[in-house]
């Protein structure tokens, strides 16, 4: 048995006596995301196009992340909706950042790695970094927006005739609990993989101006700034959904609010 | 804290606010014309013609691409020849993997700048980023002040004084070669996680209460994660597909396996302490049992997301170098292992920490908040 297999059985046991059935479901939905992203790479390597097999895993990365997650219809279809919006948004985001800071394929660190390789491969690098970087960022939108909304459904069913500012001002409360840990969440996510890296700069004595202007440093560093930008505007996002949504409920028997 | 008093801090800081916008907006100016403070040759590019014919390039694996050549004409923008004409030229792809396509604007690093006659050329080493590096952080202060007011402060802090002792750590292990990096980043992640949840919870009994269940489940999930690769003989891990390395590969990867679950193990506990806390106060004479399964519930439906949230992001780095090992004919199978194995041998260990926690942390806070006084 691969180290791989017995991790993943690891895994899944632990999060079945946990989690119980939850647990199981959360366990199918990493393995879910894993094969979709799979997936997504080698349609992009059949060529076609990276824009559009984005957008299409995104959607289904998200609805896999957050449906399989919590069973609560209004939670999960409000968080569902804000993610996609918010997504939208990064998508324009990241391929205008993308262009602008030309950090696509492959650094000059990277050329021990390449050697032998054709690197010439017909497919634009530039579009498949906007690939990168949203999926990246997409996981970060999805438990924020789930987190937002959970708990304004616990508002709304403690208080049913709150006012739409008023529960706005909940979500962005309950924003302010989530942000310090979630930042610290993706911080660490990105610096734990920068670690070798950073060794290396430091090592090779890279100054300042060489590593803010080194094309790997500089896509990392946008791949974690782009996704706080992604969990700030997932808050009020998610808040302001929840006020369209409140009323027309998903479930009949949902009706008495 | 409450809304009242974030309103209030909102009024109070405006311009504290506006001096943090003008402060961006100085800041990027900066980088866009700090020419002078770098070593390097640098060159606005001013005119861009194309010069022959695309040529077609093929390789044995039946990749097709394009290659154009660029006649560029840029001024010098630092160094003893600043302010002439420097002529360049330039060769992108269609792909371009390592080389791009350069527009009338850019700012390029040049080397081996010389003179022929009248005239001078050089080569064109990079493209000058840190302008975007720098807007991108500001917007993310500015959007994190104006959204989250002073809870936004506090995590900026955070992760400011955490990458501060991340290059501090590095340091100190290059002093030592290398030797000793679990035990550096072993010290490091208990570090972090008291300043990070100092700076997020403020010293309090539950900081205390977090701080403990974090750094048990980070390194509970560790050690499992250990006696499985000592059972397995770490089949299946390619140690030699890592990236970037300079020291021994192993406790490299061991350390940044920590670090990256170390935040969603922190996120976890702080939410599962927090509402453990919440009951607590509501029912003070509530059991260790009740909190137990409260705790429990609590963490079972945040574990999911998180795995999720760090899966992605250890993945999707492995997303292009796995896109070149297919089109370079590799099968399925030997790209997976040479570039996706060890991202995924990382999401599992932060995936373990992170379901340990739930049980962990419970316990813990049903142990210190659950006794009848």
């Amino acid at each position: 048995m691969t180290t791989i297999t017995a991790l993943g059985l690891v895994l899944m046991v632990l999060m079945i006596l946990v989690g119980g059935r939850q647990g199981w479901s959360a366990f199918l939905s990493l393995l879910l995301n894993f094969g979709f992203l799979y997936f997504a790479m080698v349609l992009i390597a059949f060529h076609v196009p990276p824009l559009f097999v984005t957008v299409v895993t995104g959607i289904t990365i998200l609805a896999i992340t957050i449906f399989m997650g919590e069973d609560d219809l209004r939670t999960t279809v409000t968080a569902f909706y804000a993610s996609l919006i918010v997504m939208a948004l990064l998508v324009v985001f990241i391929i205008l950042v993308e262009h602008w800071a030309m950090v696509q394929g492959f650094g000059t660190e990277d050329s021990d790695d390449l050697e032998g390789m054709s690197i010439l491969i017909g497919i634009s690098y530039l579009k498949v970094a906007v690939t990168v970087t949203v999926l990246s960022t997409l996981g970060a939108i999805a438990e924020a927006a789930m987190a937002i909304s959970s708990g304004l459904t616990e508002v709304l069913e403690n208080h049913p005739d709150i006012s739409n500012p008023r529960l706005i001002k909940s979500g962005m409360a309950i924003g302010r609990q989530i942000i310090g840990t979630t930042f610290n969440t993706l911080f660490f996510g990105a610096f734990g993989g920068f670690l070798a890296l950073f060794i290396w700069f430091a090592g090779l004595h890279y100054s300042l101006g060489t590593i803010m202007n080194n094309k790997i440093f500089v896509a990392e560093m946008l791949e974690i700034l782009i996704s706080f930008i992604g969990v700030l505007i997932t808050v009020p996002m998610t808040a302001w959904v929840m006020t369209r949504r409140r009323n027309h409920l998903a479930d009949g028997h949902d009706q008495h609010e | 804290m409450s809304k009242l008093t974030n309103a209030a801090w909102l009024r109070n800081k405006r311009w504290l606010l506006v001096g943090l916008f003008l402060l961006g907006l100085v800041c990027v100016a900066f980088t866009m014309n700090n020419q002078r403070f770098y070593r390097r040759p640098i060159a606005r590019v001013v005119k861009v013609t194309a010069v022959g014919h695309p040529r077609r390039t093929s390789d044995q694996f039946k990749n097709v691409d394009h290659q154009y050549d660029q006649r560029i004409v840029a001024v010098m923008e630092n160094g003893a020849h600043r302010g002439q004409r420097v002529l360049l030229s330039n060769t992108y792809s269609d792909s371009r993997p390592m080389d791009q396509r350069y527009r009338v604007g850019n700012q390029v690093f040049l080397s081996q700048v010389r003179r022929h006659g009248r005239q001078l050329s050089a080569n064109i080493t990079g493209y000058k980023r840190d302008t975007v590096l720098v807007t991108l952080a500001w917007l993310v202060v500015f959007l994190l002040l104006v959204t989250m007011g002073k809870a936004g402060a506090w995590a900026l802090t955070s992760v400011l004084v955490n990458a501060l002792l991340f290059v501090l750590a590095v340091e100190l292990d290059l002093r030592n070669n290398g030797e000793h990096i679990m035990g550096i980043f072993s010290i490091l992640t208990i570090i972090f996680a008291f300043v990070s949840l100092l700076l997020v919870l403020g010293p309090s009994k539950k900081m205390l209460a977090t701080f403990s269940a974090t750094v048990i489940g980070t390194f509970a999930a560790l050690g499992v994660s250990l006696l499985v690769f000592s059972w397995t003989h770490q089949r299946g891990i390619y140690y030699e597909s890592m990236q970037y390395v300079t020291q021994v590969p192993r406790p490299l990867f061991l350390a940044e396996t920590l670090l990256g679950s170390l935040g969603a193990v922190m996120d976890e506990s702080s939410d599962i302490i927090a509402t453990l806390f919440e009951l607590k106060q509501l029912e003070p004479a509530v059991s260790p049992r009740r909190l137990f399964m409260s705790g429990r519930n609590v963490g079972k439906s945040i574990m999911g997301p998180l795995i999720n949230v760090l899966f992605l992001i250890f993945m999707a780095d492995t997303f292009t170098s796995s896109l070149l090992y297919i089109k370079n004919g590799n099968s399925w199978g030997y790209t997976f292992a040479m570039n996706m194995s060890l991202g995924t041998v990382q999401s599992l260990v932060s995936g373990i920490g992170i379901v340990l926690a739930v049980p962990l942390v419970s316990a813990f806070g049903a142990l210190l908040l659950g006794r009848r006084s």
